[in-house]
Protein backbone atom coordinates (compact mmCIF):
# COMPACT_ATOMS: atom_id res chain seq x y z
CA UNK A 1 0.00 0.00 0.00
CA UNK A 2 1.62 3.29 -1.00
CA UNK A 3 1.53 6.45 1.07
CA UNK A 4 -1.53 7.94 -0.66
CA UNK A 5 -3.44 4.71 -0.08
CA UNK A 6 -2.48 4.85 3.60
CA UNK A 7 -3.70 8.44 3.91
CA UNK A 8 -6.96 7.52 2.20
CA UNK A 9 -7.49 4.50 4.44
CA UNK A 10 -6.72 6.54 7.57
CA UNK A 11 -9.17 9.23 6.50
CA UNK A 12 -11.90 6.68 5.76
CA UNK A 13 -11.41 4.93 9.10
CA UNK A 14 -11.54 8.27 10.94
CA UNK A 15 -14.54 9.60 8.98
CA UNK A 16 -16.81 6.61 9.46
CA UNK A 17 -15.86 5.91 13.07
CA UNK A 18 -16.62 9.57 13.87
CA UNK A 19 -19.88 9.35 11.90
CA UNK A 20 -20.89 6.21 13.78
CA UNK A 21 -20.03 7.40 17.30
CA UNK A 22 -20.33 11.20 17.28
CA UNK A 23 -21.77 12.68 14.09
CA UNK A 24 -21.34 16.29 15.24
CA UNK A 25 -17.61 15.59 15.51
CA UNK A 26 -17.49 15.65 11.71
CA UNK A 27 -17.68 19.46 11.84
CA UNK A 28 -13.93 19.98 11.76
CA UNK A 29 -13.60 17.94 8.55
CA UNK A 30 -15.58 20.49 6.50
CA UNK A 31 -15.07 24.20 5.79
CA UNK A 32 -17.22 27.05 4.42
CA UNK A 33 -16.62 26.05 0.80
CA UNK A 34 -17.25 22.36 1.36
CA UNK A 35 -20.05 20.78 -0.64
CA UNK A 36 -22.15 17.72 0.15
CA UNK A 37 -24.61 16.07 -2.22
CA UNK A 38 -26.59 13.55 -0.17
CA UNK A 39 -28.96 11.39 -2.22
CA UNK A 40 -29.23 14.21 -4.73
CA UNK A 41 -29.77 17.01 -2.19
CA UNK A 42 -27.09 19.74 -2.22
CA UNK A 43 -25.57 21.44 0.84
CA UNK A 44 -22.75 23.93 1.20
CA UNK A 45 -20.66 24.89 4.20
CA UNK A 46 -19.74 23.02 7.34
CA UNK A 47 -22.76 24.08 9.44
CA UNK A 48 -25.33 23.21 6.76
CA UNK A 49 -23.62 19.90 6.09
CA UNK A 50 -23.50 19.03 9.78
CA UNK A 51 -27.15 20.02 10.21
CA UNK A 52 -28.05 17.56 7.46
CA UNK A 53 -25.93 14.71 8.81
CA UNK A 54 -26.97 15.12 12.44
CA UNK A 55 -30.61 15.47 11.31
CA UNK A 56 -30.72 12.12 9.46
CA UNK A 57 -33.67 10.05 10.67
CA UNK A 58 -31.90 7.44 12.78
CA UNK A 59 -30.26 7.32 16.19
CA UNK A 60 -27.50 4.86 15.49
CA UNK A 61 -25.68 3.60 12.48
CA UNK A 62 -22.70 1.50 11.57
CA UNK A 63 -20.72 1.72 8.35
CA UNK A 64 -18.86 -1.35 7.06
CA UNK A 65 -16.35 -0.48 4.34
CA UNK A 66 -15.92 -2.87 1.42
CA UNK A 67 -13.64 -0.95 -0.99
CA UNK A 68 -11.48 2.20 -0.85
CA UNK A 69 -9.84 3.59 -4.01
CA UNK A 70 -7.86 6.80 -4.19
CA UNK A 71 -6.10 8.99 -6.76
CA UNK A 72 -4.32 12.36 -6.59
CA UNK A 73 -6.63 15.03 -8.01
CA UNK A 74 -4.22 17.53 -9.53
CA UNK A 75 -1.54 20.16 -8.81
CA UNK A 76 -3.27 21.57 -5.71
CA UNK A 77 -2.33 18.41 -3.77
CA UNK A 78 -5.87 17.12 -3.40
CA UNK A 79 -6.91 13.48 -3.16
CA UNK A 80 -9.98 11.70 -4.43
CA UNK A 81 -11.29 8.84 -2.29
CA UNK A 82 -14.00 6.49 -3.58
CA UNK A 83 -15.66 4.22 -1.04
CA UNK A 84 -18.26 1.48 -1.20
CA UNK A 85 -19.75 -0.36 1.71
CA UNK A 86 -22.71 -1.31 3.87
CA UNK A 87 -24.72 0.81 6.30
CA UNK A 88 -26.77 -0.65 9.16
CA UNK A 89 -29.24 1.80 10.70
CA UNK A 90 -30.76 1.43 14.21
CA UNK A 91 -29.77 -2.25 14.32
CA UNK A 92 -31.89 -3.00 11.25
CA UNK A 93 -31.85 -6.46 9.70
CA UNK A 94 -31.02 -5.50 6.13
CA UNK A 95 -27.89 -3.45 5.56
CA UNK A 96 -28.09 -0.69 2.97
CA UNK A 97 -25.39 -0.54 0.32
CA UNK A 98 -23.78 2.80 -0.38
CA UNK A 99 -21.10 4.49 -2.47
CA UNK A 100 -19.44 7.75 -1.51
CA UNK A 101 -16.71 9.94 -2.92
CA UNK A 102 -14.63 12.52 -1.08
CA UNK A 103 -12.28 15.15 -2.49
CA UNK A 104 -9.76 15.95 0.24
CA UNK A 105 -7.71 19.14 0.13
CA UNK A 106 -4.62 19.81 2.26
CA UNK A 107 -4.77 22.33 5.11
CA UNK A 108 -1.83 24.59 6.05
CA UNK A 109 -1.47 22.55 9.25
CA UNK A 110 -0.62 19.42 7.23
CA UNK A 111 -4.01 17.79 7.58
CA UNK A 112 -6.92 17.40 5.10
CA UNK A 113 -10.44 18.75 4.91
CA UNK A 114 -13.34 17.55 2.76
CA UNK A 115 -13.98 19.96 -0.11
CA UNK A 116 -16.38 17.66 -2.01
CA UNK A 117 -18.57 14.86 -0.65
CA UNK A 118 -21.13 12.90 -2.67
CA UNK A 119 -23.17 10.07 -1.11
CA UNK A 120 -25.53 7.63 -2.82
CA UNK A 121 -27.33 4.54 -1.62
CA UNK A 122 -27.08 1.64 -4.05
CA UNK A 123 -30.55 0.14 -4.27
CA UNK A 124 -31.09 -3.46 -5.33
CA UNK B 1 -23.47 25.71 -19.75
CA UNK B 2 -24.80 24.98 -16.29
CA UNK B 3 -22.69 22.35 -14.46
CA UNK B 4 -25.47 19.78 -14.10
CA UNK B 5 -26.23 20.01 -17.83
CA UNK B 6 -22.55 19.69 -18.62
CA UNK B 7 -22.17 16.64 -16.38
CA UNK B 8 -25.19 15.00 -17.96
CA UNK B 9 -23.87 15.71 -21.47
CA UNK B 10 -20.48 14.26 -20.58
CA UNK B 11 -22.02 11.13 -19.07
CA UNK B 12 -24.21 10.53 -22.10
CA UNK B 13 -21.27 11.01 -24.45
CA UNK B 14 -18.94 8.82 -22.38
CA UNK B 15 -21.24 5.82 -22.07
CA UNK B 16 -22.63 5.95 -25.60
CA UNK B 17 -19.04 6.00 -26.89
CA UNK B 18 -18.12 3.17 -24.52
CA UNK B 19 -21.05 1.09 -25.72
CA UNK B 20 -20.63 1.77 -29.44
CA UNK B 21 -16.89 2.29 -30.00
CA UNK B 22 -14.67 1.82 -26.95
CA UNK B 23 -11.52 2.86 -28.82
CA UNK B 24 -13.15 6.26 -29.37
CA UNK B 25 -12.71 7.00 -25.65
CA UNK B 26 -9.03 7.83 -26.23
CA UNK B 27 -9.77 11.48 -26.99
CA UNK B 28 -11.23 11.85 -23.48
CA UNK B 29 -7.99 10.89 -21.67
CA UNK B 30 -4.49 12.40 -21.66
CA UNK B 31 -1.04 11.27 -20.49
CA UNK B 32 -1.77 12.47 -16.96
CA UNK B 33 -5.08 10.60 -16.75
CA UNK B 34 -5.55 7.87 -14.15
CA UNK B 35 -8.04 5.00 -14.14
CA UNK B 36 -8.64 2.64 -11.23
CA UNK B 37 -10.76 -0.22 -12.58
CA UNK B 38 -11.92 -2.69 -9.94
CA UNK B 39 -8.84 -1.83 -7.90
CA UNK B 40 -6.36 -2.05 -10.78
CA UNK B 41 -4.44 1.24 -11.39
CA UNK B 42 -3.69 2.38 -14.93
CA UNK B 43 -2.14 5.65 -16.13
CA UNK B 44 -2.15 7.45 -19.47
CA UNK B 45 -4.59 7.43 -22.37
CA UNK B 46 -2.97 4.56 -24.29
CA UNK B 47 -2.85 2.24 -21.28
CA UNK B 48 -6.37 3.17 -20.21
CA UNK B 49 -7.85 2.54 -23.64
CA UNK B 50 -5.90 -0.73 -23.90
CA UNK B 51 -7.54 -1.84 -20.66
CA UNK B 52 -11.04 -0.78 -21.67
CA UNK B 53 -10.87 -2.27 -25.17
CA UNK B 54 -9.58 -5.57 -23.80
CA UNK B 55 -12.36 -6.13 -21.25
CA UNK B 56 -13.72 -9.64 -21.67
CA UNK B 57 -16.94 -8.91 -23.53
CA UNK B 58 -17.81 -7.90 -27.07
CA UNK B 59 -20.81 -5.72 -26.41
CA UNK B 60 -22.30 -3.93 -23.46
CA UNK B 61 -24.94 -1.37 -22.59
CA UNK B 62 -24.69 1.12 -19.72
CA UNK B 63 -27.97 2.37 -18.26
CA UNK B 64 -27.52 5.36 -15.94
CA UNK B 65 -29.56 5.67 -12.74
CA UNK B 66 -28.01 8.71 -11.01
CA UNK B 67 -25.60 11.53 -11.94
CA UNK B 68 -24.28 13.95 -9.29
CA UNK B 69 -21.73 16.68 -9.90
CA UNK B 70 -19.79 19.33 -7.99
CA UNK B 71 -17.06 21.81 -8.94
CA UNK B 72 -13.72 20.50 -7.68
CA UNK B 73 -11.76 23.67 -6.92
CA UNK B 74 -10.04 26.73 -8.40
CA UNK B 75 -8.64 24.92 -11.46
CA UNK B 76 -12.14 24.73 -12.95
CA UNK B 77 -12.50 20.97 -12.64
CA UNK B 78 -15.74 19.06 -12.14
CA UNK B 79 -16.45 15.89 -10.22
CA UNK B 80 -19.11 13.59 -11.65
CA UNK B 81 -20.47 10.62 -9.67
CA UNK B 82 -22.52 8.05 -11.56
CA UNK B 83 -24.42 4.93 -10.64
CA UNK B 84 -26.16 2.57 -12.99
CA UNK B 85 -26.51 -0.86 -14.55
CA UNK B 86 -24.17 -2.55 -17.01
CA UNK B 87 -25.73 -5.18 -19.24
CA UNK B 88 -23.31 -7.46 -21.02
CA UNK B 89 -24.70 -9.00 -24.20
CA UNK B 90 -25.33 -12.68 -23.55
CA UNK B 91 -25.67 -12.34 -19.76
CA UNK B 92 -29.12 -12.61 -18.19
CA UNK B 93 -28.52 -10.30 -15.21
CA UNK B 94 -27.24 -6.71 -15.40
CA UNK B 95 -24.30 -5.73 -13.18
CA UNK B 96 -24.60 -2.67 -10.98
CA UNK B 97 -21.76 -0.16 -10.96
CA UNK B 98 -20.62 3.16 -9.53
CA UNK B 99 -18.07 5.40 -11.21
CA UNK B 100 -16.53 8.78 -10.53
CA UNK B 101 -14.88 11.11 -13.05
CA UNK B 102 -12.80 14.23 -12.40
CA UNK B 103 -13.05 16.37 -15.52
CA UNK B 104 -10.54 19.13 -16.20
CA UNK B 105 -10.94 21.88 -18.79
CA UNK B 106 -8.86 21.89 -21.98
CA UNK B 107 -7.57 25.08 -23.66
CA UNK B 108 -10.04 24.41 -26.51
CA UNK B 109 -12.98 24.80 -24.12
CA UNK B 110 -13.72 21.11 -23.76
CA UNK B 111 -13.01 18.66 -20.89
CA UNK B 112 -10.80 15.63 -20.45
CA UNK B 113 -10.90 12.92 -17.79
CA UNK B 114 -8.05 13.38 -15.30
CA UNK B 115 -9.36 10.84 -12.75
CA UNK B 116 -11.63 7.85 -13.34
CA UNK B 117 -12.55 5.26 -10.71
CA UNK B 118 -14.90 2.35 -11.52
CA UNK B 119 -16.39 -0.23 -9.15
CA UNK B 120 -18.98 -2.91 -9.60
CA UNK B 121 -21.55 -3.00 -6.79
CA UNK B 122 -22.00 -6.66 -5.93
CA UNK B 123 -25.21 -7.92 -4.34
Amino acid sequence: MDQADQVAKAFVDHYYSTFDTNRSGLGNLYQDQSMLTFEGEKFQGSSNILAKLTGLPFQQCQHGITTVDCQPSGPAGGMLVFVSGLLVVDGGEHPLKFSQMFHLMPTPQGSFYVLNDIFRLNYA
Amino acid sequence: MDPDALAKAFVEHYYSTFDANRAGLSTLYQDASMLTFEGQKIQGSANIVAKLTSLPFQQCHHQISTVDCQPSGPAGGMLVFVSGNLQLVGESHALKFSQMFHLMPTPQGSFYVLNDIFRLNYA
